[in-house]
C-alpha cells in the first residue's frame, strides 16, 4: 500500500505547526490588545446620560469650581455627584424652560434621583480614595484629563491597574503644588513656565500642604506674589479659575511672609522630587503594595 | 446564607431521617458516629506527664471512626456536590463557562447607574462613616452602643467607648443585632387574619375597643409583654392604668430573673438588683453564675472587664481568684482556678452549706463527698480570709435559696458596700414573671380575656408546654401580636403588627449601673414597623404622642419647647428617679437634650446604692441530697447565641460555634462522659428525653466537666419559622415545666436507636505531615489536637510557678524562638510601621464577641449547617478551647486564633499566582481577584486560619443584606481563599488620615474589629516598630510567646501566657495542679 502522504506534505505539516503557533501567539496578542482597548476599558466613550451635561460649558465657560459640585473630594474617598439641588441652585432661575433640563426639573418635582451612568467606574474590588490624592498633589486633570474641554464627559485614561501603577511607581512625574490641584491646564514646570517653591519648617501634625508654598510668578520680583496653598482662608477653595492659562491673571496677589527661600524649578522631575519630599509621599514600595487598593 | 434554606429542610427531617442529606449525592453527612472508649482515653491521659492538653476526647480515643471523620473533612475532599446542581447539569454549566473562560478577561463591566440625592443631607459626607450613640435594650439591661453608619445605613454595632458601663466592649448578641435588623424574614406588614392591613385600621379597631372598655375600666384588656426595659414604656403603662384600672399588664420572658427577684423580695422585702464591684474583689465565688458568659448575665460587660482587669499582671503580682460551683459547664467555670460540678438539685444545699461554714444560717449537713467537702471548706476559708474583699455571686438559674444564701454570705463577710451594692432594679417594672403568666393563662382559660395584646413576645413558642398557651389563646376574643417576625404566635393571632427594630425606633433603657440610655433610630424603619410605645400610648389621654415625644417627655417633662428651668419630670414608679434624672432642670435644656442624644445616655442617672439589709434567717436549710436514684435531672439553659430563640433567625448566631461545645446550627442533649457511659450512649446517638410525660428527641453530646446525672437542654431552637431558624434543633420548651423552669429531677432518657448527626465544629484540620516532620503520617488526626499535646500551644503557670520562674513560657520542648536571621529567605525590611497583635490569654474569657464583630466588619458569609459540619465555616477568627486534665473535671484554656501574619509566611511561598503577598508593613495580604483557588496556602498554613469559599457562600441577591455590608471590604465570591487581614481597611483609613495630617499614626488609633469588641481588652493591636506602643510593650513582656514560633514563622500575633492564682492549700487537698 502506497503512502497516503507524499514526502512533500512534511513541509505542509511543518508549516501548519508553525502557523498554529503563530495563530496562538496572534490570538494572545489580540486578546491582550483587546483587553486594553477602549472597547473593554470604555476609554473615550460617551455614555448616554439623561442630561447632556457639559463640563466644558460649566467649567471653562462659566468658571465653576470643581468642588462646587464634587463637594467631598478633599475629605472623602468619594468625590460626590451633585444632588439635584445643586443644579437647581442656578436652573431654578436660568434656562427654566430648556427641554434638555426636563429630567432635572422632573427629579426636583418628584424627589426621584436623576439616573446618571457612571463614567469612571472602577471594579468593585478596587478601593480608590480621592481625598489622599487631592491632598498630596495629584490634580483632577492627571486622572480625569481636560474635563474643562469635554462637552460630554468621557474617560480620558484607561484606569486600568497598569495605568495606576505607572504613577504609583513614580509619583514624582505627576505631582503638582496643591494650589494647582483644580487647575485643568496645569502642565508641570518647564523652562517656559518655571515654578518657584518654598517650604517652611515641616511640623508634624499640620497638613503637608501648609508647609509648602509655590508660585508661578517670580517671587524675587517686586509687587508681591500670589500665595498658593491649602492654608488659605478657604482651605481647599483655591483662587484659580479652571481653564485660565498658567501665569495669567489670578485672584489678587497675597503677600507672602518674608524670609522664605524659593527654589526655581524648570522641569517636572525636579519639582516632583521636591514635592515628593515635602508632601511626605509614601515610597513606591509602599504605594504599590496590594492593600493600598485591594481589601 | 443561600444554602441555609435547603439545610434547614434537611435538618427538619433529621430526627427521623438523619441521612436525608445523602440524596444530594453527598456522603459527607454520613459521617459515622464516634465511639467512646473511656478507659482507653483515661489511660492515655494518665500516661501524659506535665501539662498536657487535648482538643476533643474522640481524638484521644484514637478510634478508626474518628480518623475517618477527620479524613472526610476539610481539606482533602472537595469533589463532592453539596448544592442541588447535579453533576450532569454542572458539566453543562461548566462547558459553557469553559468556552467563555478565555474571554472572561475581556468582558466589559456592566453599566453602573448613579443615583444622587435630590437634596443632600447637610451633615453627610458620602464615603465617610458616621457614628451615632444608641443602646441595645436587652432584658438584662441596656447595652450602650455606638453605631457605625454608612450613608445612614447601620453597618456595625459596637459598645459605646465613652459609656461608663461598656467602655467600648460588646458581646456576640449585641454585635448580631445588626443582622437581626437586616433579617430578610422580618415581617413587613400589619396583618389581620393573614391579610395585609394598614396600621390605621388596627389603630381604629384598638381604640374603638378601648373606648368601649373605658366604662368598665378596661376589664378584659390584657397586655403580655416581654420584660419591659424602657422607663418610658413603664411610665406610659402606669399612666394608662389610671384610665383603665382593670386592664392588666403581664411581663413574661422565658429567661427571666424570677429566682433573683423572689429571693430579693424575701430577703429585702422589695425588688432589688445586685451590683458587683469585681475591681474590688480578690476572691470571687460564683454559684452557677456565668457572669463571663455573655450578655445573658446582667452586667456582663462590666463584670468581665473588672474581672480581667485584675488579671493583667502589669507591674504587679496581685490577681484575683475565681471559684465556680456549677452544674453546667460554662465559660466562667472554665476560667475558674477551682471548679466544682454539682447537680442543680444540690446547688441550694451547697450554697447553704457554704453559708453555714461562714457562720450564717444553718445547713442540714451530710451527703457531701470528701472532694466536695474539701472544696467547700477551702472556699469558705479563702472567703473568710479575704472578708470585705471577696464576693459571692449567685446565678440567675440557681434557685432562690442560692440567692438568699449569697445575700447572707456577702453580708456576713462585710462585702456589702465594698464589693456588693444593692440598687433599684434595672427593669422599671420588676415582677415574678412565671406567677403572673400562670394567672394570665388561668384568666384566658376562664374566658376573662377579651383583648390580649402581646408586645414583642412569642408565648406560643416560649411558654412552657404544661401551660398550653396556644389552647388558652383560642379562648381569647382578639389577640394582637406585635413582633419582628410572623412567628409561631403571630400565626395564631388575629392581628399581627410588624415591630420596629431597636435600630429603627425611639425608646430608652437602663444599663446595669442604672444609667439611662436613649435608644435612637439609625435608619427609617425598613418595613414601616411600629413599636410598643405607640400601642400603649393609646391608653393615655393623648393617644397620638409619638415614641420620640414620649421618651422626651419622660426625661424632659411635658412642656414641648422647654422653658428655662424646665418642667417637672414625670416621675412614674421608679421610671424617673426624681429631679436628678431630669435633663430639663436649669440652664439650656434643649442643648442638654441634644447632648444626651449625642452621648447616648443621661449623665448622673446611675443608681445610688440602696441601704438594705438581708433579713436574718432567710436562709432556711434544705436537705442536702434530694431523692436521687436513677432519675436524671434535666436542666434548661438559654442558648449561648440564639438566647431564648429570639436570635434563632440570625445566621451569625446559628453559625458561630457555641463556647465549649462547639455546637453550630444545633442544640443537643448535653451530658457528662460518665453519664453517657452509664446510659450506654455514644455521641450522636438519638435520644428521647422525657420529662413529666412530655418528650422531645435530640442528639447526645458529651461535654467535659458537666455534673454527672444531669442532662442539659438548651432553649431557643426548634423554631417553626424562618429561612435560618426553621427546623434547626429541637424545641426544649416542649418539655419545660413552668414550675421548675431551670431544672427538674425525674427525667428519663431513652436511646431510640437512630443517629442524630450533631453539628459540631471541632477538629477541622487534618495533620498531613510525615512522621519526620512531626506528624502522624497518615492524616488521621487534627492538627491542633496533635500539636496541643506537646508543642506548647497553650502555656500557663500558677502564680507561684510564675513568681519562681518568670521564664516559664520559654522553657521546655518546642518553646524556643529562632533568631531573625535563621531563614533561607531574605528578611523583609519594615521601615515605618510593622503591625502586630498581642492576645492576653489571662483576659480572654472565650465569649465569642470577637468572632461576631469579625463577621460584621469583614462581610463574612454564613455557610449553613452542612457546610459548617464539614469544616467550611468561614470565620476569620476562631476560639480554640484546649482541655486539660481529667475528663470529669477538666480545666480549659481559650485561645483566639486569627491569621498570625507571619514574617516568614509559609502561605506566601507556595502561592503560584502571587495572590497572597507580603506588605511592607508585614501583613500577609490576600488579593482576592488574583486567587485561583489552589488552596496550597491553606495546606501550608501551620495555624489553619485560611478559609476557602468552596461554594458561593456570599449572598449577592437578598437586598436587605446588601445594605448591611461593610462598603470598605470586598464581598468574596466562590473559589477564593480568604483570611484575617488585621482589618486592613481600618489600617488604610487611619493611614490616609495620618498622611493628610503629616504625622505618624498614633498608638491605639487603629483598632481591629475583634479588639474593639473584646469586653476584657484581651486583644491589643498596634505598631511594633514604635517601642512606646502598648503592643510593643506587651511583646517584650516576659510571658509573651508565639504559637509554633519554633518553626520560624515569626508570627506577628503573639500570646501572653496565662497565670492562675491557685489556692495552693486547696489544690493540694484536692490533688489539682499536680505536675
Amino acid at each position: 500500500m502506497p503512502q497516503i502522504f507524499d514526502r512533500s506534505s512534511n513541509a505542509l505539516a511543518r508549516m501548519s505547526l508553525i502557523l498554529t503557533g503563530l495563530l496562538i501567539i496572534a490570538l494572545g496578542l489580540t486578546l491582550d490588545e483587546l483587553q486594553r482597548s477602549p472597547w473593554v476599558t470604555r476609554q473615550g466613550q460617551r455614555a448616554d446620560q439623561p442630561v447632556p451635561f457639559s463640563h466644558k460649558h460649566h467649567v471653562e465657560g462659566l468658571g465653576l469650581q470643581c468642588q462646587y459640585c464634587h463637594t467631598s473630594v478633599e475629605e472623602s474617598s468619594y468625590a460626590g455627584i451633585p444632588p439635584t439641588k445643586t443644579c437647581m441652585n442656578c436652573h431654578a432661575q436660568i434656562w427654566t424652560d430648556a427641554q434638555l433640563l426636563e429630567p432635572v426639573r422632573h427629579s426636583w418635582a418628584t424627589g426621584e434621583s436623576i439616573t446618571w451612568t457612571r463614567v469612571h467606574d472602577l471594579p468593585d474590588y478596587v478601593f480608590f480614595n480621592h481625598e489622599i490624592h487631592v491632598n498630596k498633589g495629584i490634580g483632577c486633570s492627571t486622572c480625569h484629563g481636560r474635563v474643562d474641554e469635554m462637552p460630554i464627559m468621557y474617560m480620558q485614561n484607561s484606569l486600568q491597574m497598569e495605568w495606576c501603577l505607572n504613577c504609583h511607581r513614580n509619583p514624582a512625574k505627576n505631582l503638582r503644588p496643591t494650589s494647582e490641584i483644580y487647575n485643568m491646564a496645569w502642565k508641570g514646570a518647564s523652562e517656559l513656565n518655571p515654578v518657584w517653591c518654598a517650604s517652611a519648617d515641616v511640623k508634624t501634625g499640620t497638613p503637608t500642604a501648609e508647609s509648602v508654598t509655590c508660585t508661578e510668578a517670580n517671587p524675587d520680583l517686586k509687587g508681591g506674589v500670589q500665595m498658593a496653598s491649602l492654608s488659605q482662608a478657604l482651605p481647599g477653595l483655591h483662587p484659580q479659575t479652571a481653564g485660565t492659562l498658567i501665569g495669567s491673571e489670578n485672584t489678587g496677589p497675597v503677600l507672602l511672609p518674608a524670609g522664605l527661600h524659593y527654589t526655581k524649578f524648570t522641569n517636572q522631575e525636579a519639582l516632583g522630587n521636591f514635592l515628593l519630599q515635602h508632601y511626605d509621599i509614601r515610597n513606591p514600595r509602599e504605594l504599590t503594595s496590594c492593600e493600598v487598593c485591594h481589601r | 446564607m443561600k444554602n441555609t434554606v435547603q439545610n434547614a429542610q434537611l435538618t427538619a427531617q433529621n430526627a427521623e431521617l438523619p441521612m436525608a442529606a445523602g440524596e444530594n449525592g453527598n456522603d459527607l453527612a454520613q459521617i459515622e458516629p464516634k465511639k467512646l472508649t473511656l478507659d482507653e482515653v483515661r489511660a492515655k491521659l494518665a500516661n501524659q506527664k506535665g501539662k498536657k492538653f487535648w482538643r476533643s476526647v474522640d481524638e484521644l480515643a484514637d478510634e478508626p471512626e474518628f480518623a475517618e471523620l477527620v479524613n472526610k473533612e476539610f481539606p482533602s475532599q472537595a469533589s463532592e456536590w453539596i448544592d442541588p446542581v447535579s453533576r450532569r447539569s454542572f458539566l453543562k454549566v461548566m462547558g459553557a463557562s469553559m468556552a467563555l473562560a478565555g474571554l472572561a478577561g475581556c468582558t466589559k463591566q456592566p453599566d453602573e447607574p448613579i443615583y444622587p440625592y435630590v437634596t443632600a443631607p447637610s451633615d453627610l459626607i458620602l464615603g465617610k462613616p458616621a457614628y451615632f450613640a444608641s443602646a441595645f435594650p436587652f432584658t438584662t439591661g441596656a447595652v450602650p452602643v455606638l453605631i457605625k453608619s454608612a450613608a445612614y445605613r447601620p453597618i456595625k454595632v459596637d459598645g459605646n467607648p465613652e459609656h461608663p458601663y461598656t467602655r467600648g466592649g460588646s458581646d456576640p448578641i449585641t454585635q448580631a443585632t445588626l443582622l437581626d435588623m437586616y433579617d430578610p424574614d422580618r415581617s413587613q406588614h400589619v396583618l389581620y387574619r393573614g391579610e395585609t392591613r394598614p396600621w390605621v385600621s388596627f389603630l381604629g379597631a384598638f381604640r374603638a375597643m378601648l373606648a368601649d372598655k373605658k366604662a368598665s375600666g378596661g376589664q378584659g384588656v390584657y397586655f403580655l409583654s416581654a420584660t419591659v426595659t424602657s422607663p418610658t414604656l413603664a411610665r406610659q403603662w402606669q399612666e394608662g392604668k389610671k384610665n383603665y384600672p382593670q386592664a392588666k399588664f403581664v411581663q413574661y420572658d422565658p429567661v427571666n430573673r424570677d429566682n433573683h427577684y423572689a429571693a430579693a423580695k424575701q430577703a429585702f422585702g422589695d425588688y432589688v438588683d445586685t451590683q458587683y464591684r469585681l475591681d474590688q474583689a480578690d476572691v470571687i465565688v460564683s454559684l452557677d453564675a456565668d457572669f463571663l458568659g455573655g450578655v445573658q448575665f446582667p452586667g456582663f460587660h462590666q463584670l468581665a472587664r473588672d474581672y480581667a482587669g485584675k488579671r493583667k499582671l502589669q507591674g504587679t503580682l496581685q490577681m484575683n481568684r475565681l471559684y465556680v460551683v456549677e452544674p453546667v459547664t460554662t465559660l466562667t467555670g472554665f476560667k475558674a482556678e477551682h471548679r466544682l460540678a454539682v447537680p442543680p438539685s444540690r446547688m441550694a444545699a451547697f450554697a447553704q452549706a457554704l453559708a453555714a461554714a461562714l457562720g450564717t444560717g444553718s445547713a442540714q449537713g451530710g451527703g457531701w463527698s470528701d472532694h466536695e467537702a474539701t472544696f467547700l471548706q477551702g472556699v469558705a476559708a479563702d472567703l473568710r480570709a479575704s472578708a470585705g474583699k471577696c464576693v459571692v455571686i449567685p446565678g440567675e438559674f440557681a434557685p432562690p435559696e442560692v440567692h438568699l444564701a449569697a445575700f447572707a454570705m456577702n453580708q456576713a463577710l462585710g462585702n456589702v458596700g465594698k464589693t456588693v451594692a444593692y440598687s433599684e432594679p434595672v427593669n422599671p417594672m420588676p415582677s415574678i414573671q412565671t406567677d403572673d403568666l400562670r394567672s394570665l393563662v388561668a384568666d384566658m382559660n376562664a374566658g376573662k380575656v377579651d383583648w390580649l395584646v402581646i408586645l414583642n413576645a412569642n408565648p406560643v413558642y416560649t411558654v412552657p408546654a404544661d401551660l398550653d398557651f396556644e389552647t388558652a389563646m383560642s379562648r381569647v376574643g382578639t389577640v394582637v401580636h406585635l413582633g419582628s417576625h410572623v412567628d409561631e404566635t403571630a400565626q395564631t393571632s388575629h392581628w399581627h403588627i410588624n415591630n420596629a427594630h431597636y435600630l429603627e425606633m425611639w425608646s430608652d433603657a437602663r444599663s446595669y449601673d442604672g444609667t439611662v440610655s436613649i435608644v435612637q433610630p439609625m435608619i427609617e424603619p425598613l418595613y414601616g414597623g411600629r413599636n410598643a410605645h405607640e400601642i400603649v400610648q393609646s391608653l393615655l389621654d393623648n393617644p397620638d404622642v409619638s415614641a420620640y415625644d414620649a421618651v422626651r417627655a419622660t426625661w424632659m417633662g411635658n412642656g414641648a419647647p422647654l422653658a428655662k428651668g424646665g418642667a417637672q419630670p414625670q416621675a412614674a414608679g421608679n421610671a424617673a428617679n426624681g429631679s436628678a434624672n431630669n435633663v430639663a432642670t436649669g440652664g439650656d435644656a434643649e442643648f442638654r437634650w441634644r447632648k444626651v442624644l449625642h452621648d447616648g445616655w443621661i449623665a448622673n442617672t446611675a443608681f445610688t446604692p440602696k441601704n438594705v439589709t438581708a433579713k436574718a434567717g432567710a436562709t432556711a436549710g434544705q436537705p442536702a441530697r434530694q431523692s436521687s436514684g436513677n432519675a436524671l435531672e434535666i436542666a434548661f439553659r438559654p442558648d449561648a447565641n440564639v438566647y431564648d430563640g429570639r436570635f434563632a433567625n440570625v445566621g451569625w448566631m446559628q453559625e458561630i460555634p457555641r463556647p465549649i461545645t462547639n455546637l453550630a446550627w444545633d442544640n443537643a442533649a448535653q451530658m457528662s462522659y460518665a453519664t453517657m457511659e452509664k446510659l450506654g450512649l455514644q455521641e450522636d446517638d438519638e435520644v428521647e428525653i422525657a420529662l413529666n410525660g412530655k418528650k422531645i428527641s435530640a442528639g447526645a453530646l458529651a461535654v467535659p466537666g458537666q455534673a454527672d446525672g444531669v442532662v442539659v437542654v438548651t432553649l431557643g431552637q426548634g423554631r417553626r419559622i424562618g429561612r435560618v431558624a426553621g427546623g434547626v434543633g429541637y424545641n426544649a420548651y416542649l418539655i419545660r415545666p413552668s414550675t421548675a423552669p431551670w431544672s427538674q429531677t425525674g427525667g428519663s432518657l431513652r436511646k431510640t436507636g437512630g443517629i442524630y448527626d450533631i453539628c459540631v465544629t471541632k477538629s477541622h484540620h487534618i495533620d498531613q505531615r510525615a512522621p519526620f516532620a512531626g506528624g502522624p503520617g497518615e492524616g488521621t488526626h487534627s492538627l491542633e489536637g496533635d500539636e496541643s499535646l506537646d508543642r506548647g500551644i497553650i502555656r500557663y503557670a500558677t502564680l507561684t510557678e510564675y513568681r519562681n520562674n518568670p521564664e516559664f513560657a520559654h522553657e521546655g520542648v518546642a518553646r524556643w524562638t529562632p533568631e531573625p536571621g535563621e531563614s533561607m529567605f531574605p528578611a523583609y525590611r519594615y521601615d515605618k510601621n510593622a503591625w502586630g497583635m498581642s492576645i492576653d490569654l489571662n483576659s480572654c474569657v472565650g465569649c465569642n464577641a470577637c468572632i461576631a464583630a469579625c463577621y460584621a466588619e469583614n462581610n463574612i458569609p454564613v455557610v449553613g449547617r452542612l457546610q459548617a459540619k464539614i469544616g467550611r465555616i468561614m470565620q476569620w477568627i476562631r476560639i480554640d478551647t484546649y482541655f486539660e486534665g481529667d475528663l470529669s473535671a477538666p480545666r480549659a484554656h481559650y485561645q483566639p486564633m486569627t491569621c498570625h501574619q507571619c514574617e516568614n509566611a509559609p502561605c506566601e511561598q507556595v502561592c503560584p499566582v502571587g495572590a497572597t503577598v507580603h506588605s511592607p508593613e508585614g501583613l500577609n495580604m490576600m488579593v482576592y481577584n488574583r486567587c485561583v483557588g489552589t488552596r496550597y496556602c491553606s495546606n501550608n498554613c501551620p495555624y489553619k486560619v485560611r478559609r476557602f469559599n468552596f461554594l458561593l457562600y456570599s449572598d449577592y441577591d437578598t437586598p436587605s443584606l446588601a445594605l448591611m455590608r461593610n462598603p470598605e471590604v470586598s464581598v468574596r465570591s466562590r473559589g477564593v481563599m480568604e483570611k484575617c487581614s488585621y482589618c486592613v481597611q481600618r489600617i488604610e483609613a487611619v493611614k490616609i488620615e495620618a498622611d493628610k495630617d503629616n504625622r505618624p499614626i498614633r498608638d491605639g488609633e487603629i483598632r481591629t474589629a475583634c479588639q474593639q469588641a473584646c469586653p476584657t481588652s484581651a486583644i491589643v493591636f498596634g505598631n511594633i516598630n514604635d517601642k512606646t506602643s502598648e503592643v510593643a510593650k506587651l511583646k517584650t513582656e516576659i510571658r509573651t510567646y508565639g504559637v509554633l514560633a519554633d518553626i520560624n514563622t515569626r508570627p506577628r500575633t503573639t500570646y501572653v501566657a496565662g497565670v492562675l492564682n491557685v489556692n495552693e492549700e486547696l489544690a493540694k487537698a484536692l490533688g489539682e495542679y499536680a505536675t
